[in-house]
């Protein structure tokens, strides 16, 4: 960086004040955005140069604490770790700013993550093994077992990923991607005592990880790489290794993912739905979500079907989903 | 309209890892406690932590050793007794975390991994990959809620409830929707983290503005070593966001507009792995002289480029990400740009080795704790070593909570009335009322900068006499300031108000304490006095500000121990 350059943009900012307003609204503003900058300095700069009754979250400013997700033009970022200079490269110079769910909003980019933080709450997120208070020496754990934890324990519960869930936004009691990447967080962990307490909780229906529509949302938008779809995934299998897959959708759900890779090679998200819940019962439930993720292209048509760069995850799972019988 | 009053037997102000430590072991033992937090506890500072965590634990280190390097990097300021407590209890705490669930970094054969670090003789750092204080806090935090500790978070203590030497309590407000509230207990303890906010360029988060120090001073509480802020040599130019020492552990070379090496001037044996204070006063000096770096001449480059692409990914990723996304530079390809950062604050609240809060040199306030970045127990003395202060944050956070657990039984409650909430209602209506002209973003704008322009790397009489009457202004003109937001959800422009009035007060101490500290010592470094002078300063700073807003100054005997003071080079 030897010279900085700016550019002008303009901000559609989302205003709305659960005190005083009745609906909200979006107030344009135009400014000079240099090269240096993040979003969360344009967030600052509009709550100190503009109007200070803009407000937002935000605390570390350099994408370790969480707090200030948002939404800019649909998408999710972190908006002290989100280069403006890459935002305007990928949508022009012109930039909607919104808090990451509209309907949960309380003042401006602001918004009510109640549930976000019940949810983490209701998986056990912590070890569980009795502790010992005056240890004369640590548990031993390898790389090799310190390793399974595949980088879930950098979780920073900055809720992009739960905010971009399409099944959450359809299912209150789905428990949603962070969530679960506690939960497997903990279960890889060898020192901890609580795995089927835990898979209780992820593999119940209608809240469990088999509500997951695998569009990998939550991959994508994950500003830390925690990948939870992969842990979802690995929820999956645990539930069958550890014995305690129940005759339900689920265990369906499991049938019709055979299938469907015998067919593709690869999962298709809407014959596997189809085969765990029924074809009308899906339309019912998931077809709002289904058309949505067919409209951004996250659902492929079967002659379309690619081939699986996941074929190694999916095999274990057909692995371990045959162990059982009913 | 009255005010809820919420009894406790302890409330915990702060729920980073000294707050959390100190919660959970006062719910362990029976004990009604809550913890307020003006953000969520996950968003605590301690989270930022990367490098790791000091305690000798492996057989070519020593305790003794631990202590050693403490006591002399911080220039022999800290006390020995607490120096000593903190390093004998240092592998149990490591272990401890690690039996919560702590993910630290493994060696082969399944121990906890340590890396060595700035001004260690032996490899003590344990660490969990770049991001230790993460997992720290995550571990702390989880634990405490496990036992089922009440996390009372995104409500602001304004004020503490302080009468006849002893605290019986905190004022808060919700900052949701400025709903009031009394929490009237029998021990009360401030955890309230670091306050280098106060700095232009800084390595803090947006939170750390200090609040617990002068709602302490304001009760006319004394606050310790407030001139000793250490300054880090590397934050990324102009954020001052943090480059850890790791990146000139591994090898990197700074390098000013000419080209030149210049460590090979200032610190020919130990180049960029002199002490931090060293390396930052080096920088500092090639950009006053003309011969810094970048758009604004106001940094020197860190050059990492010869350690290859695989080493930086294996040992630096995350300092990559943060040079890319700051910069938009990539130090596998080209050298980036840093300065010295305003960091860490070795001075705070004055306490005693079990945590009680010193009401002057002699005597302790009754039912007043503290720990952990705001504190001073004096550990980090004149400068405090890497790794030192998540340690001194989770052990000494523990520490306490025990001390409260045992004191609790011989305090007794003395009960909160409505008046107790009268300052701080009457300081958020003022800050919503005044109609003045004066924005807060432009005042602490002049506040930040002119510390970091007076009461920075360098000073002199000059620059901090300056100083004194630029805060003393600033703190006239606060008084005629004007916000935007009336309103009562969410009213981050109050609280930022608040957190003003509390920075520019405590800038005060840290800028009459500095100016009376007529010799250079670990990180307060006089130009006009360039050396230590033991005869004259060999003690702690107790600073008191009365009704006025003036403050004055006393002066504390440090502890001794078994370490003599000695001429320090690295
Ligand atoms: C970038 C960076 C990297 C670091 N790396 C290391 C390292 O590698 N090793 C090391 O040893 N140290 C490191 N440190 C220092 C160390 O992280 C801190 O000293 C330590 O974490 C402080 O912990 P704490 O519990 O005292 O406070 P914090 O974690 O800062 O917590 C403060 C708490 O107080 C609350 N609070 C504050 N004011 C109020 C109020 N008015 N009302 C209600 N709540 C309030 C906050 O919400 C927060 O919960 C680093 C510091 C920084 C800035
Ligand atoms: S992959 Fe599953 S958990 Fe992730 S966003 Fe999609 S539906 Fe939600
Ligand atoms: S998994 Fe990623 S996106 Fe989801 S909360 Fe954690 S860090 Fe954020
Ligand atoms: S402010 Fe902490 S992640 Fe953005």
């Amino acid at each position: 960086m030897t010279t900085i350059t700016t550019q002008t943009i303009t901000f559609n900012v989302f205003r709305f004040n659960s005190e005083t307003d009745y609906l909200p609204y979006y107030k344009t503003i135009e400014m000079e955005v240099t090269s240096e900058e993040v979003v969360l300095d344009i967030l600052n700069r509009i709550k100190w140069d503009v109007d200070g009754s803009f407000s937002y979250r935000r605390s570390c400013r350099h994408g370790i604490c969480g707090a200030c997700a948002i939404k800019v033009n649909g998408k999710g970022v972190l908006a002290c770790k989100e280069r403006m200079n890459d935002l305007i490269e990928l949508f022009g110079t012109e930039l909607t700013l919104e808090p990451l769910s509209i309907k949960r909003a309380v003042k401006d980019m602001i918004i009510d993550k109640e549930d976000f933080w019940k949810k983490h709450e209701q998986v056990k997120p912590y070890l569980i093994d009795e502790i010992d208070e005056h240890p004369e020496s640590e548990n031993l754990v390898t790389p090799k077992e310190e390793a399974q934890l595949l980088e879930a324990d950098y979780c920073i519960q900055c809720g992009l990923c739960h905010y971009s869930c399409p099944s959450l936004e359809n299912n209150d009691s789905y428990i949603g991607p962070a969530a679960f990447a506690a939960a497997y967080r903990f279960n890889a962990d060898v020192r901890d005592k609580a795995t089927l307490d835990r898979l209780d909780i992820v593999n119940a229906p209608d809240q469990g990880v088999w509500d997951c529509v695998k569009c990998y949302e939550c991959q994508e938008v994950c500003p830390k790489e925690v990948n939870p779809i992969e842990k979802i995934t690995k929820l999956h299998n645990q539930v069958f290794e550890h014995g305690v897959a129940i005759n339900n959708v689920a265990t369906r759900h499991a049938v019709g993912f055979a299938h469907s890779i015998k067919k593709h090679g690869l999962l298709d998200e809407a014959e596997l739905v189809r085969y765990s819940e029924g074809t009308l019962p899906m339309l019912m439930k998931h077809g709002k979500v289904g058309f949505k993720m067919f409209k951004v292209g996250k659902v492929v048509m079967p002659w379309n079907m690619p081939k699986s760069d996941k074929l190694d995850e999916v095999k274990a799972l057909i692995k371990s989903s045959s162990t059982v019988k009913f | 309209m009255s005010i809820p009053i919420y009894t406790y037997d302890a409330v915990i102000v702060g729920s980073g890892l000294a707050g959390s430590a100190a919660a959970r072991e006062l719910k362990l033992a029976g004990k009604n406690v809550a913890v307020i937090t003006k953000l969520h506890p996950l968003r605590s500072h301690s989270g930022a932590a990367q490098g790791g965590i000091n305690a000798a634990l492996s057989d070519v280190d020593s305790i003794e050793l631990h202590e050693f390097d403490t006591v002399k990097g911080a220039d022999y300021l800290a006390d020995q007794d607490a120096v000593e407590l903190m390093c004998q209890k240092a592998p149990e705490t490591i272990r401890w975390a690690e039996r919560m669930g702590a993910a630290f970094s493994r060696t082969d054969d399944g121990k906890i991994a340590q890396r060595p670090f700035g001004g260690q003789s032996s490899p003590r750092a344990c660490f969990a990959k770049d991001r230790t204080g993460l997992t720290l806090l995550q571990t702390i935090y989880e634990q405490a809620l496990r036992v089922g500790v009440d996390f009372i978070d995104e409500w602001y203590a304004a004020d503490i409830i302080y009468e006849d030497g002893k605290v019986s309590g905190i004022v808060a407000f919700n900052i949701r929707n400025q709903e009031k509230a009394i929490f009237n207990a029998k021990a009360v303890m401030f955890a309230t983290g670091g306050y280098a906010r106060a700095f232009k360029i800084s390595s803090n988060a947006h939170a750390n503005t200090g609040d617990g120090l002068s709602i302490v001073a304001r009760h006319g509480l004394p606050l310790e070593d407030m001139e000793f802020v250490q300054f880090h040599p590397s934050g990324l130019s102009g954020s001052g966001i943090l480059i850890s020492e790791a990146a000139r552990g591994e090898g990197g070379k700074l390098l000013n507009s000419e080209g030149e090496r210049f460590m090979e001037r200032y610190a020919p044996n130990k180049l960029e792995l002199a002490s931090r204070d060293v390396v930052a006063r080096a920088i500092i000096n090639e950009i006053r002289e003309g011969r810094g770096v970048g758009p604004r001449k106001d940094a020197v480059y860190i050059d990492l480029t010869h350690l290859g692409k695989e080493k930086i990914m294996e040992r630096l990723p995350e300092l990559r990400d943060l040079a890319i996304t700051f910069l938009g530079l990539d130090m596998i390809k080209e050298p980036i740009l840093i300065s010295a950062t305003a960091h860490y604050s070795m001075g705070g609240i004055p306490v005693d080795i079990d945590g009680h809060v010193r009401k002057n040199n002699d005597e302790l306030v009754e039912g007043f704790y503290a720990a952990g970045e705001c504190a001073c127990v004096s550990v980090h003395g004149a400068n405090r070593l890497g790794a030192n202060s998540v340690l001194e944050a989770l052990l000494f956070g523990r520490h306490v909570g025990q001390s409260m657990v045992a004191d609790i039984e011989k305090l007794y409650l003395r009960e909160a009335e409505q008046s107790d909430a009268d300052t701080m209602i009457e300081e958020m209506e003022r800050i919503l009322t005044s109609n003045g002209k004066e924005t807060v973003p432009g005042l602490r704008n002049e506040l930040q900068q002119s510390m970091t322009d007076n009461a920075g790397v360098f000073r002199t009489e000059e620059t901090l006499s300056k100083q004194v009457e630029i805060v003393k202004e600033l703190r006239k003109r606060f008084a005629n300031i004007r916000i935007d937001d009336k309103s009562k959800i969410f009213n981050t422009d109050l609280q930022e108000a608040i957190e003003l009035g509390h920075m520019l007060d405590y800038s005060l101490f840290i800028v009459e304490s500095a100016l009376a500290r007529k010799e250079s010592r670990g990180a307060h470094y006089r130009e006009d006095f360039t050396t230590r002078d033991d005869e004259g300063f060999m003690k702690h700073t107790m600073a008191y500000m009365d009704a006025e807003g003036n403050i004055s100054l006393d002066y504390m005997a440090v502890t001794p121990g078994k370490f003599e003071p000695q001429e320090r080079t690295y």
